[in-house]
């Protein structure tokens, strides 16, 4: 059988060096490459083309999630991170295994198994991770991160006005521009802090101090204005929910 | 307040059979002395014993609302005297009044009633001082109970507190972190391992050693965060680098334990964590005759980090010097494009 080819994305050498000790001996896998961050590790992957990374998620600049958004075709990953509360959107991007550090080497080698019966069979015992999604924590989003060309942009939520659906992607309204992104309305209405973010239509989720009036148009229909000017369709679910966290 | 007597229906009858009692006693001696048919020896003693219990009920009053704790024992007694003279007197006249009318024209009965008198008043201060003791009794044991439910709220509160304050000083990911760095050193470099974990164990005695509630010197705070930098530069390498710059002569004064600790945390959070290259923490500690100022510097990058405000660590840290030195103006934050910088004012006495 073919080797799996795998790359190490972590900001600490120390836990890459704990990687790369656990898989020295074992046979079937290895290692092409590390990165320090997100940034080399979203180019590396274009470049060596991976079947497997290992991947933290705290980072500087790009943390993992935000990395494996970048990715058009991402390989099997493996979370590896202290913190527990990111299960959720880990299992959300089909991650195969979710190992919190520290972690033994069977740990380690019982995830690389799953990643192996992955590629043979292209179907995976998602037990570990059913567990961690039984107690769930969630972090809320604080930034979105987009590509335009080759050009990675960071967007602090604070400086997103709203977003509007179109099919499969996402378009993210700033001061500055737009900026089109892969995603779902849903992933977004789930991810983002429902104190700052409401969704007011099926395509539409605003930020909530973006708001400047709402006005009746026709019958049962509400348009919403915001501060550049900009004037979005209400719908009936819309209105409650504005109604609901706006009291009113 | 209500009279605890009349709080229960329970409690009212306990009282009402007790009077009873009194009653069937006070009816045997009057009748088996000799000195009245039954039936005025009933009359004689319903009447006098119902009487007192009514006004038993009402003792409540001035007992529980004369009642303070710093009160002198002299005027306690002066109240008591004078309560005891009105409830005695006022008892003594509507007795006499109620039975002279009922067997007005009964001379041996009046004659009786006469001569009853100086032994009536004697049973009259004994029963006020009977119903005033139950009664002090009655606030006492209240009173205890009261205490004794305070005290319990007291160290749920402050176990809580010790709780809250044990979880906001270790940071869960920074633990697991350092112990996963520890693992991989334990296969490379098994005497760093060693050093490592002696350090975090050091680090881990210190936090948790309620150091919070006392001033401690500032050589011990340097101490215990020196350690705190040399776990995180372990993980960080080349890309954590700590400048610090202490006047000698600062470190005996005194300044509260582990109020640094948080803000060398956020220094590494938005420094080292959030960099890619090196990242310079700077720690300056200055004093003169009548304060110690100490400054934390770290790098940020603005374009990265959503700008959330102060934090819960900074705003616990201004709280902290509230209650201690009774100031606002201690901590001041001053924030460029690409440092952050906190200094903290600690007034010496």
């Amino acid at each position: 059988m073919e080797n799996i080819k795998a790359l190490i994305i972590d900001d600490e050498e120390l836990a890459r060096l704990l990687i790369k000790n656990y898989l020295k001996d074992h046979e079937g896998i290895q290692i092409i490459g590390e990165c320090e961050n997100g940034f080399e590790g979203a180019r590396s992957i274009s470049e060596l083309k991976p079947d497997l990374i290992f991947l933290d998620i705290q980072m500087p600049k790009l943390n993992g999630f935000e990395m494996l958004e970048l990715i058009e075709e991402p390989p099997q990953v493996i979370f590896i991170t202290a913190h527990n509360e990111f299960a959720i959107r880990a299992f959300e991007m089909n991650a195969i295994d979710y190992l919190l550090k520290p972690y033994s080497q069977e740990r380690l080698l019982s995830a690389v198994e799953k990643v192996r019966e992955k590629i043979k069979s292209g179907s995976v015992n998602d037990k570990s991770i059913n567990q961690l999604i039984q107690h769930p924590l969630t972090e809320k989003l604080e930034r979105i991160v987009v590509k335009t060309g080759t050009k990675i942009r960071v967007i602090p939520v604070e400086k997103v006005n709203y977003l509007e659906s179109q099919d499969d992607y996402i378009m993210v309204y700033t001061d500055e521009g737009k900026h089109l992104k892969q995603g779902t309305m849903k992933y977004y209405e789930d991810h983002l802090d429902g104190s700052k973010f409401i969704r007011v239509h099926r395509s539409y989720i605003v930020r909530i101090d973006q708001v400047v009036q709402l006005e009746p148009y026709a019958k049962d229909n509400y348009i919403l204005k915001l501060k550049n000017g900009t004037a979005l369709k209400v719908s009936r679910n819309g209105l409650k929910n504005l109604k609901d966290k706006l009291n009113f | 307040m209500q009279n605890p007597i009349l709080n229960s229906r329970k409690s009212f009858y306990y009282y009402l059979g007790i009077w009873s009692i009194v009653i069937c006693f006070h009816i045997f001696l009057l009748y088996f002395s000799g000195r009245l048919s039954l039936i005025k020896a009933l009359t004689d003693s319903i009447i006098t014993n119902l009487l007192y219990g009514a006004i038993g009920l009402g003792l409540w009053f001035p007992i529980f609302f004369g009642k303070t704790d710093e009160e002198k024992t002299a005027s306690t007694v002066i109240n008591n005297l004078v309560g005891c003279i009105l409830a005695v007197g006022f008892w003594l006249g509507a007795t006499y009044f109620f039975l002279v009318s009922l067997f007005n024209g009964d001379a041996s009965y009046l004659d009786f009633m006469r001569k009853s008198i100086p032994w009536r008043a004697g049973l009259g201060i004994l029963y006020y001082e009977v119903i005033i003791l139950v009664y002090y009794m009655i606030i006492l044991y209240r009173h205890n109970k009261e205490n004794l439910i305070k005290e319990a709220e007291l160290k749920t509160l402050v176990k809580e507190s010790e709780l809250k304050s044990l979880k906001s000083q270790i940071n869960p990911h920074f633990l697991f972190n350092s112990l996963n760095s520890i693992s991989s050193l334990t296969m490379i470099e098994p005497s760093k391992a060693q050093e490592m974990i002696i350090k975090l164990s050091e680090f881990l005695r210190y936090s948790i050693s309620n150091k919070e509630e006392i001033l401690t010197s500032l050589d011990q705070e340097l101490t215990n965060i020196n350690r705190y930098l040399d776990i995180e530069k372990t993980r960080f390498g080349r890309r954590m680098k700590v400048n610090q710059e202490i006047n000698e002569q600062c470190r005996p004064l005194k300044l509260p334990g582990l109020i640094l600790q948080p803000l060398l945390e956020n220094a590494v959070k938005y420094g080292v964590y959030e960099s890619t290259d090196e990242s310079v923490i700077e720690i300056v500690c200055d004093c003169n005759s009548s304060a110690l100022s100490i400054t934390i510097r770290n790098a940020w990058d603005p374009d990265f980090l959503s700008n959330k405000g102060e934090g819960i660590g900074l705003k616990n840290i201004r709280s902290r010097l509230r209650i201690l030195y009774n100031r606002d103006d201690l901590l001041s934050i001053r924030k460029e494009h690409q440092t952050f910088e906190v200094t903290i004012i600690f007034p010496q006495t």
